[in-house]
Formats: C-alpha cells, structure tokens, sequence
C-alpha cells in the first residue's frame, strides 16, 4: 500500500455534544505517517473527544479531516475505519471475546476472513506480542498488562496503519507500563504504524516524537518533548511533571553546575 | 479479584462430553427440560436420576460441584416442596393440626417437584462447565439460524447472551468490591438489623448500575474501533462439525424424553 | 504496633477447584503514627493484604491485631463494627462507590452507620473536605458533576470523616494526572504529620510517595518480599529489581551518585531538588570539577 505523506490533516475541525459548548474548535494540525504523537493537556482539555475524531468515532461538526489523504465523511468511514485501531483505558472493558483467541479474532471475524487466515493472524500477533501461552485464557485469570496486550494484539491483527492509545496505561502498574513502552518503540521502529498517545506519562511523552498540546478544546502548543518539558509555564497548564532527570538538569543548572556534564557519565 | 463464580466458567477436564458439538448440546438441553417437566412419578424420577448421572460423571467433574450449582435455589426447592404439602389432598392422612391436614400424596409429590427442581439445575450446568463461552455463543447462533425465518435476529441474541456471559461476571466480582466498600464505612450487610438493610441497598445499586453503563459504553466503543457493525456478515472463527457421537449423543436425551413422556401419559 | 500479621495467609475460594493463594504466611508490623508504602506487581496480594486490616477478609491461616482486635483464622471474627470504624480503607476507584445527590450526604454516610448524630456527621464532613483541600461551597454539589480528581477527593474524604486511626488506601492516585497525583501525596503526608493518623497507601508509582513514607512493604507473589525504611529500601534496590519490582530513577540516580563518592551510609536525597543540594556540596568539598574529572581518568 503506498502511505500516504500524512496520516492525519485537519483542518478547522470543530466538534461539540451540546450546540454553543464546543469540546473541539476549530482544531488544524497534520500528522506525518509513521510518527508517533502525544496528545497531552489537563483532563477537559478536548484530548478524548479528538482521539474519538481520529478514530472515526465521532464526526466533525464543521472543517474537514482527512486520513491518509481521504476526507473522513459517513460514507468513507466504513472504508477508512479499517485502518484506524482504538486502544482504551480500561483493559477489562475492551476484552470482548471470553478467551484471548477469541479477543483477537472478533475484529476479523467482522472482515469475514477465512477461518485459516483468522488462525494464522492469531498466531501471528499473538507471537508478536508474546501471550501465545495464554491464547485459552479467560480474561478473569489475565493481569491488567497481559489484557492490554491482548488489546494490542486485537488491534494489530486487523492490519491499522493507524493506532490511538487513550490513556492505555494509566490503569497499568510500573513494569507494565514499562513493556507498553516498548512495544511502542518496536512499533514504531519499522515506520509501519503512526502512533498518537493520549497520555500524562512524561515517561511516555519524552519518548515519542512530538507533543500537541490541547487546552480548551484548541492546540495551545505544538513541540518536541524536550521543548515541553523545558517550558514549566506550559507544563503547570497542561498538569504535567518533567521526568525526574529533567527535573534533575534543571535543579544543577539554577546551582550554576553543568548538570549534563555530570550525569553523563553515569549511564 | 476471583470470586467464587460458577457462572459462565467452564472446566476443562478433557472428557468426551466437552469435545460433544455446542449445538447438539443445546438441542439435548431442551430435551432434557421436556423430560424434566414431565417427570411426575417416582420411576420416571429414578430413570432421570439414573441418567442424569451417568452423564455428570461421564463429564469427569466432581459430583460437588453440580451440588453446589443449584444450592443457591434452595429455598426455592423448600417453597416448591411446601406448596405441594399444603395444597395436595391425596394418599393417607400423615398428620393434623387444626383445620389443616398433611396427605401421604402430598410429601411424595413435594418430593418429587423438589428433586426435579434439583436436577433440572445441577444438570444444565454440565452446558457451561463443559463448554466454553465462544463455543456456546456459536452453538446458540446455529441453533438458532432458524428463527429468522420468522424475522427474529439470531446474531443479536446471541450478542446479547455472550456479552452477558462475559459480563456478568466482571459486574460481580465490581458489586462485591462496593458491599466492601460501602462496609469498609460502616454499611456491612452481614452485621445490620433487617429493617437497616433495605436502606443500604440504594448505596448498592447506585454504584453497581452507574458502573455497568459505563462498562457497557466503552465496550461499545471498542466494538466499533473494531469494526463491529450488528447485522453486517461476520465468518466464524471456531469450525463446527457435526459428528457421528453428537447425533447419538442428542439422540438418547430423546429417548429420554420420550419414554418420560410415555410413561406420564400412556401407562 | 498498629498492626502486626503473624504468619498470615489467605486464600479465595479456600477448599475448591479455584482454589487461589494470594497470601502466603505473611509477617508484618506497622507502628502507630508512621507513613507505610506497600508496592508490587499486579495480582502480589497488596489488595487482599489491605482488606485483612480492617477484618474484611479473614484470614485462612494464621492471626491478624490491628489496634486491640485480633482475628485468629480459626476462631469466629469479632463484631468489626468498631474496628471498622478506626480502621478507613479507601479502596482502588473509590469515587466509584459515591452514590447520594450530594457531596455532604455522601461523606455523612459513613459517620451516621457509626451512631454519630447529624449535626456532628456534618461537623465532620467540612473537617474531612478541608483536610483535602477541597471547598465548603462542593458540600451542597453533586458529586457525579465533580471532576473525576474533586470526585476522588470527595470519596476519601467520606472514610476521612470517620475520624479513623488508621487510613489504608489502594492506589489512591491512579488515573490521576501528575501534579494532582503529587498534590494527594503531600495531603496524605500532611495527615500523618498534622493529624498524627497511621497511613499506609498501596502503589505503582513509588516516586511518589518517597519523598513521604517512613517505612516500606515490597510484596511479591502474596509474600513480604521487603519490609523496612526507606533508607533500607535504597540500599537493597539492586536485590529488589532482580525480584522483578521496577525501582523509579530517584532511587537508581542516588545509588550511582552514592557509589561514586562513598554516600552509601548517608540518608539518600531523593528529590531533584535535594539531590542537586547534595551533589553541589559534594563537588564543592572536592574542589571543583577539574580534580574529579582527573580522579574519574
């Protein structure tokens, strides 16, 4: 399939649940293919409703957004869905099938595939994401994290080029959190997927490429993660911590030290 | 947290009656509830006994574990037991007191309702311990398939059932973690007068019915990132085949019912 | 102690084919008045552990005291009713059991179940909210209006205002974001300072409650893995994380810095700010960065 140059360009994109009380306004920003986004803002900001719009979930109000060069309009979107794959919060509440295997196959079940090509992508992304062992489990018997893979898994299966993440690991615990990282990084390694995170994690932010700021249901910022995490003004909006080594760099440097200079040597 | 739920889990214990076609096992739970409620003597109880438990430990699970499927119905059985004693007036004279007289009749049908109560439930469930959920929810698409000759939607039912499978148990294991809760502030069920517990139930059903319309909203979106559209075709992921066992296997719950039937009504 | 565990263990489902350990012949000892982290991996008994304290859960084997009840495995609980209320336990989500009209019925909730009269429940509700740091003007909302932090808030305020001894809470800020996730920290920490209240809170995110806690609790597969200070807790991070517990970069950044320049036996400075206070007088006392870039050639 040749990947379009952005897979996301918005333009004007406003979005409201209730007429006069606009969630989105007027939102423009382009995501280039193969990136990986944080969409990062105080809890209200708007970032829910815009992973929502991404996803094809939910309709613009007015303006336009276009995935992979295609305006997502009622009639595209059953075209477009496809290659668009949700992750939510809560790993229990996107647990539909009563086993892993049957998890990750009700997507495809949905695209009619054939019962060999259904096994053979179960297999595969299964493998991929490592929870072959668990393939007979009920999600009663599985941890938060292994459920989130199997989220992941589902997702993968069903080919996206696309793949959002709303708040995918904040009901993680700390290792968790920690291979969500990284299966991030391979994802993201091969160019294959453009990733957008909705998150808090700075963790999360400062790998990723680039970070949009919502405020009020506007981008109020547009920066790589150093810039942000270096802008504590924007931070304190957004209700946001450095990590702890940026707070680290900032304490030596307002004691006039070179704190680059002296933590280098401890990695 | 896993609570003690014996709805909608299945054990494995690798025995033939697991490996039976869902659909055959359906078919034959119909016809062992027609059985059942035919049952009106203490032969035709002693065949269906007999039967019933061949079958329970031909599925190599222990015999305690039916017990306890139907010891929540209990009183139930009690209610049904004494219903029969107060309003049969046939057989010997047992007992008197006052106005009100106990019959031989009486105690035996009582009897009889009470154990066909018993068995009816402590049987069914050999349907969910020896299947699982996916594999159930397919047997009830294609059992059926052919009400939708007369416009019923087998998809949507057994949406609906599998969804509740699959949910009922996570609501659950949710509703004791609010009785905790709400003992952990001095609510506790167990240590109230009567006339106190009727108050704590809105601090009960509150949480536990705001909760599941939240789960029930984000496992609609999940649906949908993933495609799901109702009534759109779908291929099916587990292959069922019809064999030769499960032809004999339905073919003796008929025999079952058919004697049961004939002993009631011709003899 | 507030509360000691001898040989505690506990299983769901005890006797049945599910039959699910998640408590293996745990020891443990809180004092009155300290602030406790307990931290492990998902499904390492930390929830259960926290349910013993206040005797909603039993035992299967072994004797729980906390205050002066004890529960014996073997024995008939005591009537908890008492102990519950000098025990909180707030748990996971626990804005999820808020259910009346309004802020101040829901905290009154718990002080009324206790026999408390109206007028002293309500008395209690705005010493609760105030504690939080929250408004008296939230008492008459709504409080699924509330922001999901404000609701958080409210629902640890509704076990506050039972004015318990001891207050356990399980993962009190998840899901929170960052700055209100510290903000719960510091008003945790101001209970057990100002209140004088035994706090134990369970948690992913240890970072968090470093700067905090006198004593920690590391559990792994219904174990105590680690129980001591946090000082102690430093020392053996490198043990800790072979055991599979992921330690935050405040504790790793120290143990290197204390590696290098023999601060192993000092008190570890686990903020950035006291971190940088440290390292500046460090480098100062070595005079300067030119010798310790020679000694490190």
């Amino acid at each position: 399939m040749a990947a379009a140059e952005f897979a996301y360009e918005l333009k004007r994109a406003s979005f409201a649940y209730a007429p006069d009380t606009p969630v989105l306004d007027e939102v423009t920003l382009r995501i280039a293919s193969g990136s990986w986004v944080s969409l990062v803002g105080p809890n209200g900001c708007g970032k829910s409703t815009l992973a929502k719009l991404l996803g094809g979930l939910l309709a613009a109000n007015s303006g336009t957004v276009m995935v992979e060069g295609r305006e997502l309009t009622r009639e595209s979107v059953p075209e477009i869905r496809p290659r668009i794959g949700m992750v939510f919060q809560n790993p229990d509440n996107q647990f539909i099938g009563s086993t892993v295997e049957e998890d990750i196959a009700f997507g495809l079940e949905g695209r009619c595939l054939s019962r060999k090509e259904m096994r053979a992508r179960v297999k595969r992304y299964a493998e991929k994401l490592e929870i072959s062992h668990l393939l007979a489990k009920h999600p009663a018997e599985l941890s938060g994290g292994q459920k989130q893979r199997v989220a992941i898994a589902s997702i993968l299966a069903m080919k996206p080029g696309i793949v959002i993440f709303d708040e995918a690991s904040s009901m993680l615990d700390e290792r968790a959190r920690g291979e969500l990282l990284q299966i991030w990084q391979d994802m993201r390694r091969n160019g294959d997927y453009t990733l957008i995170s909705i998150t808090h994690d700075a963790e999360e932010i400062m790998a990723s490429d680039r970070a949009i700021v919502l405020r009020g249901g506007a981008i109020a910022a547009d920066k790589t993660p150093a810039e942000l995490f270096a802008d504590e003004e924007l931070l304190q909006a957004c209700r946001l911590i450095a990590p702890y080594r940026v707070r680290l760099l900032q304490e030596l440097r307002n004691r006039g030290m070179d704190g680059a200079g002296i933590i280098h040597g401890w990695h | 947290m896993r609570g003690k739920l014996l709805i909608g889990r299945s054990i494995d214990t690798g025995s033939w009656v697991h490996g039976v076609d869902p659909r055959a096992k359906l078919t034959a739970m119909l016809l062992y509830l027609i059985a059942i409620v035919a049952v009106g003597s203490w032969p035709a109880l002693g065949v269906a006994a007999v039967f019933s438990l061949a079958y329970m430990t031909a599925t190599k699970i222990p015999l305690n574990y039916y017990v306890r499927a139907a010891k929540p119905l209990w009183v139930l059985m009690v209610f049904i037991f004494a219903v029969q004693c107060f309003t049969v007036t046939e057989g010997t004279v047992l007992w008197q007191i006052g106005s009100w007289t106990l019959y031989s009749g009486g105690v035996s049908l009582g009897l009889i309702s009470a154990s066909r109560m018993a068995l009816l439930v402590s049987f069914t469930a050999i349907l969910t311990f020896t299947t699982t959920p996916g594999l159930l929810n397919q047997g009830m698409a294609g059992v059926l398939k052919p009400l939708e000759a007369i416009g019923i939607s087998a998809q949507r039912l057994t949406l609906m059932m599998s969804i509740a499978l699959r949910f009922i148990p996570t609501i659950l294991d949710e509703s004791q973690k609010i009785v905790k809760a709400q003992a952990a502030r001095g609510a506790d069920l167990r240590e109230l007068p009567w006339k106190e517990k009727g108050r704590m139930l809105v601090s009960l059903l509150v949480p536990v019915t705001v909760g599941a319309f939240r789960r029930a909203e984000e496992l609609v979106l999940s649906m949908e990132s993933r495609g799901f559209q109702i009534g759109a075709p779908r291929s099916e992921y587990h292959l069922l085949v019809w064999k030769r066992r499960d032809t004999w296997f339905v073919l003796s719950f008929a025999i079952l019912a058919a004697g049961v039937l004939a002993y009631r009504f011709l003899m | 102690m507030a509360i000691t565990f001898e040989e505690v263990s506990y299983a769901y489902d005890d006797g049945s084919l599910w039959r699910s350990g998640a408590l293996e012949r745990v020891e443990l000892e809180i004092r009155p008045g300290t602030f406790t982290g307990i931290a492990g991996t998902t499904g390492s008994g930390k929830s259960t552990l926290l349910q013993h304290f206040n005797g909603l859960l039993k035992p299967t084997a072994g004797r729980v005291r906390v205050l002066d009840a004890v529960v014996n495995a073997r024995e008939k609980a005591p009537k908890m009713r008492e102990l519950r209320r000098r025990v909180g336990l707030v748990f996971q989500f626990p804005e999820q059991q808020l259910f009346e009209d309004t802020v101040e019925k829901d905290i009154c909730f718990g002080p009324l179940n206790f026999g408390m009269s109206l007028a002293e429940a309500k008395e209690r509700a705005k010493w609760a909210l105030s504690l939080l740091g929250l408004d008296e003007s939230v008492l008459q909302r709504n409080p699924f209006h509330l922001s999901g932090g404000q609701m958080r808030k409210v629902a640890i305020a509704s076990v506050l205002a039972m004015d318990p001894d001891i207050i356990a809470l399980d993962e009190p800020t998840a899901t929170l974001d960052p700055q209100s996730r510290a903000e719960l920290a510091a008003l945790l920490s101001t209970l057990h300072r100002e209140q004088g209240k035994t706090v134990i809170v369970v948690t992913h995110r240890m970072e968090e409650l470093l700067p905090y806690a006198d004593g920690w609790v590391i559990m792994k597969n219904g174990r105590t893995l680690f129980q001591g200070t946090t000082d102690a807790l430093v020392r053996e991070a490198a043990f800790l994380e072979q055991e599979g517990l992921a330690i935050p970069e405040c504790i790793t950044l120290w143990n290197k810095l204390a590696a290098e320049y023999g601060l192993e036996a000092e008190k570890p400075c686990l903020t950035p700010e006291s971190l940088a206070d440290r390292l500046a007088e460090v480098l100062a006392a070595e005079g300067g960065a030119g010798e310790r870039e020679g000694r490190r050639a």
